[in-house]
């Protein structure tokens, strides 16, 4: 039903800019009630692409047909977008309607349906998406699950033909992600809808029958999911990931020299039988070659010798912290029960659980933009309920909220490092060393002289990083510091951040995704529902399934692949969260026997 | 967080007031503050209050909340009225010194206290706090539309209004969210003379800004791919009909207005002011 011929399309050729190629002659098409991922990092042009098809852009050269109709045919353009349903990536910005019925009839409205056939379509819509409930809700009340999930509903409400989802998970949290997966799955098995999704989640790719990878405006790969990531190398290089089964699979198939077909390990279970294979043929025969470790976001950590050290100076002391928030409504809510633990210096302490749990509440406490009312916070030995020690301790506690580069504002990336050096009125010799350094370690000293208003999302993030850092903070938290970044922009990120613990510098990182806080922490910290779930090494935290589901968080993948051959070998160690790790640990304990 | 709750004070209700159509609501409250203001006569404004107190019963909401909405006002009605008491000439009841309060001025001052708290609570019973800003949005654009006429871009505005009340408590969150993280990064916005300060505020101003340039771009492609093409011919959502209530409402608002009018110059004089 969509087709693109030969399409181009560059920017900033008509405003007398530097014209970018975002797409480079790219042809593919779209089959009925087909669902086609593409995929490539921050800034290849995927998202050109999907606003090709409904004509929000038009093409220099090729041609776009949706259904036979051309986009550039000023008189189907609307016939084009109300096949072509559109949801973006930011849940606040797509929003028109006051309430959620409302939202919902602004499509149908504007098809010019008469209005009874309007509500009735409203109902419809919010009956398949589940929505019902809502209905008289302002959009501003719902959770950014329930935001996006409206904006299928009110492009369910025009009937479309195919649904483009424009990264539009990306800014959610895990639990909120899969059930908006499941509500588009859900309709793709009910009506004949096709969908075209982009996205850098590879778990969503899977679901797709057809992938191309984008690159710099171009398919540089292309195939069902099973052909594109048996080749985890290449998709790697195109700053994406692989799921882990597949690629530890691979690893053992490659090491082994076993034949295997890509549809075989596609699957988790799949990939488990494969290599159940594989060690069953090889056990008593000869020993097997080794792989070279090479590729990992910073070195492991020390996994378990955090709580050697007994004699660490301890800078942040909580004990028994609760909080409560007074609601829309008037009511109090408990934001915080009864929190108690403590982080040593140099260390790097991840702060998990999901979205409501507390998580964003517990670190305003410390560095005091949150006073504590009842429990005491202590940071660097000094008890902040006195006012007059907060304004004081914010200097060596640096914060960065979620999407920090929505905070930038100078003129210059220079300027903006600069502000947080300033404010603690440092020398001007000072607040350029300390610029300069900040600049320097999340590489961003080439575009020091530019507007951060005309750089990419992800230097913008380093940007505010970096004027975190310029006040040379000694413990520095961090909300989500890799929210919406591409998987190779996120280990870049960390790996970067990592090196500031080499410093003497405490990190505290609160995150959704177990898999990598568990290979970058050195201990974690799980909060549910406002209260302490769980405290300790990422071992420990990671050890029961059951557990980590009770707090809705993930296993760590190459974890539970593991987990799956403790009955071939029970002295294996289970605490790999990497694929590279895993397949070692496995031919480790074939060749052991 | 505070500042919400001044903008979106509507208390959701099914009463009587909270029923009628937004329309005769808004021009009611007009219309009762106009007659209010020039009722000269004790009687009169008697009457209103009467009327005033006998809405309040119907709409059921707490007096608490009604006075809440006199607070800010509360100086001007002070001020207005110790004018009143202090200036009027007449029949001296009180003096200190220079300082005289007459008869007269009592009951001026008492009026104009009247005047005011009743048009204060007339206007945040029938719009404020029982309708919600959406229903004031669909009223204007129902009463403003003969202006189209006169090329006045009657959707345009009232979709301009409708998306303002939409994204107004987003705004107040990334605005807190912002003087946050600037607050965390050093920035001090209580403390310093007046130069700080408004240098503080560029900080949380100028990303405010351009977020909100940047909303406003996402949101004008959303609404397009959503087959947006201005007010030409789409279906009104909210199609607003008078009701039995709506009419005998207004009936009893035309006579109030006559009794102003009409009725006040031919009362026998009593204790005119």
């Amino acid at each position: 039903m969509i087709h693109f011929k030969d399409v181009s399309y560059t920017y900033g050729a008509e405003e007398g800019q530097l014209p970018i190629r975002a797409v480079d002659h790219v042809s593919f098409h779209v089959k009925k009630g087909s669902h086609v991922a593409l995929l490539g990092r921050n800034g290849s042009g995927k998202s050109t692409i999907a606003r090709l098809i409904n004509g929000l852009l038009l093409p220099d050269e090729g041609s776009v047909l949706v259904n036979g109709m051309d986009t550039t045919d000023s008189l189907d353009i609307f016939e084009i977008r109300r096949i072509c349903g559109m949801v973006f990536q930011n849940p606040d910005n797509q929003l028109i309607g006051a309430t959620v019925a409302d939202d919902i009839a602004f499509g149908p409205c504007n098809l010019e349906l008469p209005i009874d056939e309007v509500n009735a379509r409203v109902d419809e819509a919010l009956r398949s998406s589940g929505l019902t409930a809502l209905r008289d809700r302002a959009p501003h009340n719902l959770s950014g699950g329930q935001k996006q999930k409206l904006a299928i509903a009110s492009i369910l409400a025009m009937e479309p033909e195919c649904i483009i989802l424009d990264e539009a998970t990306s800014m959610l949290d895990p639990m909120s992600r899969r059930s908006v997966m499941e509500l588009i799955l859900e309709l793709k098995e009910k009506s004949d809808i096709s969908i075209v999704q982009i996205t850098h989640h590879m778990e969503e790719a899977v679901l797709a029958d057809y992938v191309y990878v984008i690159s710099d405006g171009s398919i540089v790969l292309e195939g069902t999911p099973a052909e594109v990531f048996d080749q985890f190398e290449r998709v790697r290089a195109e700053g994406l990931s692989v799921p882990v089964h597949i690629e530890i699979a691979r690893r053992i198939a490659d090491t082994t020299d076993t034949y295997y077909r890509p549809e075989d390990i596609f699957s988790f279970e799949g990939a488990v039988s494969f290599v159940r294979g594989v060690i069953e043929s090889r056990t008593s025969s000869e020993s097997t070659g080794d792989l070279d470790a090479g590729y990992e976001i910073g070195e492991r950590r020390g996994v378990d010798n955090a709580s050697q050290d007994l004699d660490r100076e301890r800078v942040i002391e909580i004990s028994n912290l609760s909080f409560d928030y007074v609601s829309d409504a008037g009511e109090p809510v408990r934001a915080l029960e009864d929190v108690s633990f403590s982080v040593e210096k140099g260390e790097i302490l991840g702060i998990l659980g999901h979205t409501g749990s507390g998580k964003s509440t517990l670190i305003q406490h410390i560095n005091g933009i949150i006073p504590s009312k009842k429990g005491t916070v202590v940071v660097l030995g000094r008890d902040l309920s006195d006012r007059k020690t907060v304004r004081d301790i914010r200097r060596h506690v640096g914060l960065l909220f979620q999407y920090p580069e929505d905070q930038l504002f100078e003129e210059t990336v220079a300027l903006d490092i600069a502000f947080a050096p300033k404010q603690l009125n440092r020398t001007p010799k000072e607040v350029e060393r300390a610029v300069l350094s900040a600049a320097r370690r999340l590489g961003v000293e080439s575009i020091l002289h530019r507007s951060p208003f005309e750089l990419s999302g992800g230097q913008r993030r380093r940007v505010a990083i970096a004027g975190v850092l310029a006040a040379e903070p000694d413990i520095i938290m961090m909300d989500e510091p890799a929210a919406g970044l591409d998987p190779s922009g996120r280990d870049e990120l960390f790996s970067d951040l990592v090196t500031l613990v080499d410093e003497g510098a405490t990190l505290l990182i609160v995150s959704h995704d177990m898999e990598t806080m568990a290979c970058l922490c050195d201990r974690i910290l799980i909060l549910n529902n406002g209260k302490v779930a769980g405290y300790g090494t990422p071992r420990e935290m990671t050890s029961s399934a059951d557990f980590l589901q009770s707090v809705s968080l993930d296993i760590p993948s190459s974890k539970r692949f593991l987990n799956c051959f403790v009955d071939l070998f029970p002295g294996l160690d289970t605490n790999c969260y990497t694929a590279e790790e895993a397949a070692c640990a496995l031919l480790r304990a074939v060749a052991e026997g | 967080m505070k500042s919400r709750s001044m903008l979106g004070r509507s208390v959701p209700g099914t009463s009587l007031i909270h029923r009628l159509d937004a329309r005769v609501k808004f021009i009611g409250a007009i219309v009762l503050m106009v007659a209010t203001l020039s009722a000269r006569d004790v009687r009169i404004l008697a009457v209103f209050l009467l009327w005033t107190i006998t809405v309040m019963l119907i709409s059921r909401i707490k007096l608490k909340l009604i006075m809440r909405s006199v607070r800010p006002l509360l100086f001007i009605i002070i001020f207005a009225t110790l004018l009143h008491l202090f200036t009027v000439e007449g029949h001296v009841i009180l003096q200190l010194g220079t300082i005289k309060v007459t008869r007269e001025g009592l009951i001026s001052g008492g009026m104009t206290a009247l005047r005011l708290v009743l048009m204060v609570v007339n206007t945040s019973l029938f719009l404020t706090l029982t309708t919600t800003p959406l229903a004031i949005a669909d009223a204007l654009e129902s009463l403003l539309s003969p202006l189209r006429h006169l090329r006045f871009p009657v959707h345009e505005f009232a979709m301009m209004m409708s998306i303002a009340l939409r994204f107004v408590p987003t705004l107040l969150d990334e605005a807190d969210k912002i003087m946050k993280a600037q607050s965390s990064r050093g920035a001090d916005y209580d403390t310093g003379g007046p130069l700080r300060r408004i240098r503080g505020l560029v900080s949380i101003l100028v990303p405010l800004f351009i977020s909100s340039f940047r909303r406003a771009d996402d949101l004008a492609v959303a609404m397009e791919a959503r087959c947006y093409r201005g007010g030409v011919a789409r279906t009104r959502l909210h199609t607003l009909k008078l009701s039995v209530i709506d009419v005998i409402f207004s009936v009893i608002l035309i006579i109030m207005l006559l009794l102003v009018i009409v009725v006040e110059p031919y009362l026998p004089p009593l204790i005119a002011v």
